[in-house]
């Protein structure tokens, strides 16, 4: 059985998402426990996966018996392993936090949501498993697509549109992928990616293998939103319903972050990445400019879910520039901010959505008095605030200490300053949050009727998740040692030091 | 803005000619694409898998997973069409127009009045209707079952020329969809409702993904198609031509009632009313 974990991980969501829409016609209330069964199968399979991976060896799967590069092949190590944990954990909390709010926004069409819902993260979970580069693709499609459809389903004016700009720049990122893809299936002949890699040493000079490596990045920089790349991300995000970006906004830029740490590490290897060609110094010098571009642009945000959303482009920022650093503290730093960065998005955008549940709103104007009205929530945010800004013993501070010293060590110190500079704009952005939510009382015209003192807290369902993602950030931050230890050090190859 | 749009097609252009130089030479017998991976579908196919066609061999069992996929695309291109699109329309449209069939005079009921019991000889039309003309209708009802029967044609010999599951499936819901032009769109809801329609996308995709799941459940990996041979009553690689006619039953169900979803719900604004 445990053999199989692999594929299971995979097709037990898919065959559930299935059910799920059959199930929207016949029984309706039968959608939300398949999704639930299904992500919480996942989970299972996940972390069986990576207490495999720890304690045996790589987990390898012929899919249709086929051996590569023939057929396609599953491969599970300490990197994807631990993806693949945060990936489904954090999409089954979602479902059970978000289940109210999706029951009052598509009542009609429950079916239909969590059958996008289940397959927009199954396909997150194809992308992390596999070890095949084209395989990659199609699942990197159908998260794509899913998603397009999850977040045109926001706000009725401006959500369409929003996933419409996001469709052509998805579309675009996703096409280089491929084009890459398809250049370097031109000149190694192969699609599995550890063959590619065994046979691109001898084609380490090659233009053809420089432009595939160059496009893949751009594509997966475009589907990550890396600064300037990101255009599409802040609106999308914005005017999406709130259970669509708490799931969408946490998972689809660290997935695509992952994609970027695979293909330096496995498919291209870092001998290449880091010493055929030299690029890796300007890499970094774009990621302080995406670090300090996503702070400013965040400061001119007059609405939480907005100035969330830039952060996020200064998050994005602070993975690649670790990764590029091109040394072991660095890539530690980033793959570790990748699972930290994954709960502390979760956290803040699920705040977001217990507050428009209640508020029916999400701009500053919402927020007056709300440390009275939410507290539990607001406490919530309070401690995802401090994660995302670094302070101790939350886990943010853990990887932005790796980061810190990654550029420390590689002596570059622009870096260093674009991070804490983000981390005092961030001290900056969540202050003025507390601020408005502790000091400034509602306004007559919001208060109405309703007693200004009452506590108006979002349901229990919605709370208990939250707070089981607050916590969760100060025990991973607890756990770090043991996490970078046991898994990360042994994900990062022994050629960077 | 124009110049940097022109400015950033031009690198991106020089990038992917630059990279043609390192390029193998146009058919080029010894290119890594033509002997690295590709020698074993063409040679082997046959033996392995029991399929003329060496792009079904490939498409449907070597890369199945990847097609499995594939169909999992579209269903869910047609599960977003319908989450976007459609609406529910509780007394249906503000006005109804319908045609009496004897003297060609056409009345239009305001909402929630009654409309004509007597069918027989008042017809319902289109808001943007047109005459009917009986030549594109009468040959469209005796082309339909010939498209249908070549749609199953072309699902069938998959294994032997160009087809399969997709093809098939395409030209299967053409078929239904030219029946909602050459009528209109409640006469091909008559004859596949919206739930049916729903149903079957799912099920088409459920038959690939749940043959791949049963070679698990017999004790092979996904879509290990050699493990059904038992059900099949025949050899391990006659199983494996058996499983992909499975699968490609499978896509061709799915692509057919997508096909015909994504028509409906795009034509009627999401109504399910008035078609195109």
């Amino acid at each position: 059985m445990s053999q199989h974990y692999p594929v299971l991980l995979v097709t037990v969501p898919l065959l559930s998402a299935f059910l799920i829409s059959i199930s929207g016609w016949l029984n309706k209330r039968l959608c939300f426990p398949i999704a639930v069964a299904a992500l919480a199968s996942a989970s299972f399979f996940s972390a069986g996966l990576l207490s495999k991976v720890i304690h045996k060896n790589v987990v390898l799967y012929r899919l249709g018996g086929w051996a590569p590069p023939w057929g396609i092949a599953y491969r599970v190590d300490y990197l994807n392993g631990l993806v693949l944990v945060v990936v489904s954990l954090v999409a089954l909390i979602n479902l059970i936090s978000t289940y109210r709010s999706v029951e009052r926004e598509f009542s009609e069409k429950l079916g239909a949501f969590y059958t996008l819902y289940v397959l927009f993260v199954t396909g997150l979970l194809g992308i992390t498993v596999t070890g095949d580069a084209f395989n990659l693709y199609v699942l990197l499609e159908i998260a794509s697509l899913t998603g397009y459809g999850l977040i045109a389903m926001g706000e009725e004016d401006r959500a369409p549109l929003a996933s419409l700009n996001y469709v052509y720049m998805g579309t675009i990122g996703a096409c280089f992928y491929l084009l890459g893809i398809g250049y370097l299936y031109i000149v190694t002949g192969s699609l599995n990616m550890a063959d590619i890699s065994a046979i691109l040493p001898s084609l380490y000079q090659s233009r053809a293998v420089l432009s595939a490596f160059i496009i893949c990045m751009v594509g997966v920089w475009l589907k990550m939103a890396f600064f300037p790349l990101h255009a599409w991300l802040p609106n999308a995000y914005t005017f999406a319903p709130s259970a669509a970006s708490s799931l969408i906004a946490p998972l689809m830029t660290k997935v695509m972050v992952y994609v970027m740490l695979r293909l330096m590490l496995t498919v291209f290897t870092p001998d290449f990445v880091f010493s055929a060609i030299d690029i890796n110094r300007s890499i970094v010098w774009l990621a302080v400019i995406a670090i300090s571009m996503g702070a400013i642009l965040a400061l001119t945000a007059r609405n939480l879910k907005k100035m969330l959303t830039y952060i996020i482009v200064a998050e994005v920022g602070y993975m690649v520039g670790g990764a590029w650093l091109g040394n072991r503290a660095g890539m530690t730093g980033a793959i570790l901010h990748l699972v930290n960065d994954a709960l502390m998005t979760l956290c803040v955008f699920l705040v977001v959505g217990n507050i428009v549940y209640r508020m029916k709103g999400h701009s500053f104007e919402d927020l007056r008095g709300l440390f009275r009205k939410m507290p539990f929530t607001m406490g919530a945010f309070a401690i995802g605030a401090l994660s995302i800004i670094g302070v101790p013993p939350t886990c943010g501070f853990f990887s932005k200490w790796y980061l810190l010293w990654g550029g420390i060590q590689a002596g570059h110190y622009a870096f260093v300053a674009a991070l804490l500079f983000s981390s005092l704009v961030n001290v900056v952005l969540f202050f003025r949050i507390f601020e408005i939510g502790y000091y400034e009382s509602p306004t007559e015209a919001h208060g109405g009727g309703h007693s200004q003192g009452s506590i108006e807290e979002a349901p229990l369902s919605m709370l208990v998740p939250l707070y089981l993602v607050a916590v969760g950030l100060v025990v991973v931050g607890l756990y770090t040692g043991a996490i970078v230890n046991n898994v990360i050090r042994l994900a990062v190859p022994p050629g960077i030091v | 803005m124009k110049a940097a749009g022109l400015l950033i097609v031009i690198l991106t252009g020089g990038l992917l000619i630059y990279a043609t130089a390192d390029f193998p030479p146009w058919a080029y017998p010894q290119s890594p694409a033509s002997t690295h991976v590709s020698p074993r579908y063409i040679e082997k196919s046959i033996e392995e898998t029991a399929v003329p066609n060496v792009v079904t061999a490939v498409l449907a069992d070597y890369r199945g997973y990847d097609t499995m996929f594939e169909t999992t695309v579209i269903f869910a291109a047609g599960v977003a069409c319908f989450l976007l699109l459609r609406i529910r329309v509780e007394e249906g449209p503000e006005e109804q127009l319908f045609r009496h069939s004897l003297t060609g005079m056409t009345i239009r009921i305001k909402d929630g009045r009654k409309a004509p019991s007597d069918l027989e000889e008042f017809e319902r039309i289109d808001a943007h209707w047109v005459p009917q003309d009986l030549i594109i209708k009468t040959v469209c009802r005796i082309l339909i079952p010939f498209i249908q029967l070549f749609a199953l044609y072309v699902i069938a010999f998959g294994h032997h020329s160009p087809g399969g599951g997709f093809q098939g499936g395409v030209i299967l819901g053409a078929s239904v969809i030219v029946l909602a032009m050459s009528h209109d769109l409640r006469s091909s809801l008559q004859r596949m409702g919206e739930k049916v329609n729903a149903l079957l996308c799912a099920a088409g995709v459920l038959i690939y993904a749940g043959t791949g799941a049963l070679c698990l459940a017999m004790g092979e990996n996904f879509l290990d198609y050699g493990i059904l041979a038992p059900l099949f009553r025949c050899d391990p690689v006659m199983a494996r031509s058996n499983g992909i006619f499975m699968v490609e039953i499978g896509v061709g169900i799915a692509v057919m009632a997508t096909m015909i979803r994504i028509y409906n719900n795009v034509s009627s604004a999401g109504r399910y009313d008035e078609g195109l």
